[in-house]
């Protein structure tokens, strides 16, 4: 592989040059012998490759495997513990009556966000007050509607992203609707989902500094993730697996 | 993330010699993906979670090493080898093809580590330079010398292969 060229002949071979070079390559090609046969090696290697190795798929067994794994992994996060006074948050049947009994359940949430030990994380005390302050009377939903196409257009002018919405009320995440928020500088989207009793918030705003681990806070869970420039956090008071439950519905949407 | 399962599966084929520690190693890295621990940079899903496997596949590796691992025997598995490999209705000419990509999986394990995963990554997964790049934690030149090493090696080992007609004889 003499010809000085030949980095760049695989890079044209590979559709990594952009027209003009490319256009320059193929008069050099036309000159070179060299980098003719390079052509015919690179196109026959890969067709040998291609035709000979198809795909493998990952086996069925694995497959249920690793949906075991990641649905023993989300009970094994749900700590048992009584973190952060965690405990009496889950099991008491706080938002039953849902969205009537939000205003008490709100007062008994700030409460708790006061007690609780000071955020370090200045994101995750905008969230965890974003969260609370949503549970008070008609701060939830700035958009009402179990339609996905009707809260994801009405996300296009109100805030800075376009998150994943759908519906997942066969999964028992029911969409009741989207929100605007003040996050990160930006005007973020909250998508509003509610499983059972509990409201689970999701927020996504444009990724501008590194994304949190997993956590909970004043009995609240936090899941970070993200998808492409967007970063997410699904916040509930929900155990570990229905919160996760949801993140997981929502990353195989991406 | 799950849609990328088959290729998280390919690529730990092609990094581990066993397909149980392949399946272990896809098991952990989607565990890892999951769990967020490893944050997702860029929008290349794909790359990134190749990426996390590749990361499992050196941390395994590192930790048996420090253990001064000793191998099981090994389970013979009668799929193994042939689980890439599709079948053709035509016995003689799949007999031909089976020989053929057999002794093109040898040649491609047969490669240093750090060339195969490129050429997996570029000819199998069709991934482009910048994703190989951040699969394989390189600069792009990097990239594109270790891809263009590892073609030539297959080609000329390929070539002798053939020429001196040692197929079949292992």
């Amino acid at each position: 592989m003499g010809c000085a060229e030949s980095l760049r002949v695989q890079a044209y071979f590979d559709g990594e040059v952009d027209a003009v070079s490319a256009a320059d390559l193929e008069r050099h090609v036309e000159h070179c012998a060299e980098c003719r046969a390079l052509l015919q090696d690179l196109e026959q290697t890969r067709t040998a490759i291609r035709r000979d190795l198809p795909p493998g798929r990952a086996p069925p067994e694995l497959r249920a495997r690793i949906m075991q794994a990641l649905d023993r992994e989300t009970a094994l996060n749900t700590p048992r513990g009584k973190r952060w006074g965690r405990t009496s948050w889950r099991t008491r049947p706080f938002w039953v009556g849902a969205l009537g009994g939000l205003g008490s359940a709100a007062v008994a949430a700030t409460l708790f966000l006061v007690l609780s030990p000071s955020l370090t994380n200045p994101l995750l005390d905008d969230l965890l007050s974003a969260h609370v302050r949503s549970l008070m009377p008609s701060h939830l939903i700035d958009v009402v509607s179990s339609d996905q196409h009707t809260v994801k257009p009405w996300f296009a002018g109100h805030t800075d992203v376009s998150p994943v919405v759908a519906d997942f009320t066969p999964q028992g995440y029911r969409l009741i609707g989207g929100r605007a928020d003040y996050l990160e500088h930006q005007r973020s989207a909250v998508v509003v989902y509610q499983h059972g009793p509990h409201v689970i918030n999701v927020f996504s705003w444009a990724a501008s500094s590194a994304l949190p681990r997993n956590t909970t806070r004043s009995g609240y869970h936090m899941a970070f993730w993200s998808a492409g420039d967007v970063q997410y956090c699904a916040v509930s008071d929900t155990g570990w697996d229905e919160l996760l439950g949801l993140v997981r519905l929502l990353r195989v949407r991406e | 993330m799950l849609p990328h399962l088959n290729a998280a599966y390919r690529f730990a084929r092609w990094l581990s010699h066993s397909p149980g520690d392949a399946d272990d190693l896809v098991q952990e890295a989607i565990l890892r993906a999951f769990r967020g621990f490893d944050t997702l940079r860029g929008s290349n899903v794909k790359a990134w979670l190749l990426a996390i496997v590749r990361n499992c596949h050196s941390t395994a590796l590192k930790q048996q090493q420090r253990r001064a691992f000793v191998p099981l025997p090994e389970e013979h598995d009668p799929q193994d080898g042939y689980a890439m490999i599709a079948t053709t209705p035509d016995p003689e000419s799949a007999s031909i093809r089976r020989d053929d990509a057999r002794a093109l999986e040898r040649l491609m394990s047969a490669l240093p580590e750090e060339h195969r995963e490129v050429l997996v990554l570029r000819e199998i997964e069709e991934l482009d330079y910048r994703a190989i790049a951040t699969v394989t934690n390189v600069p792009i030149g990097t990239v594109m010398s270790r891809l263009a090493r590892a073609r030539a090696t297959l080609k000329a080992r390929w070539l002798r292969e053939v020429e001196g007609e040692l197929r079949g004889v292992r």
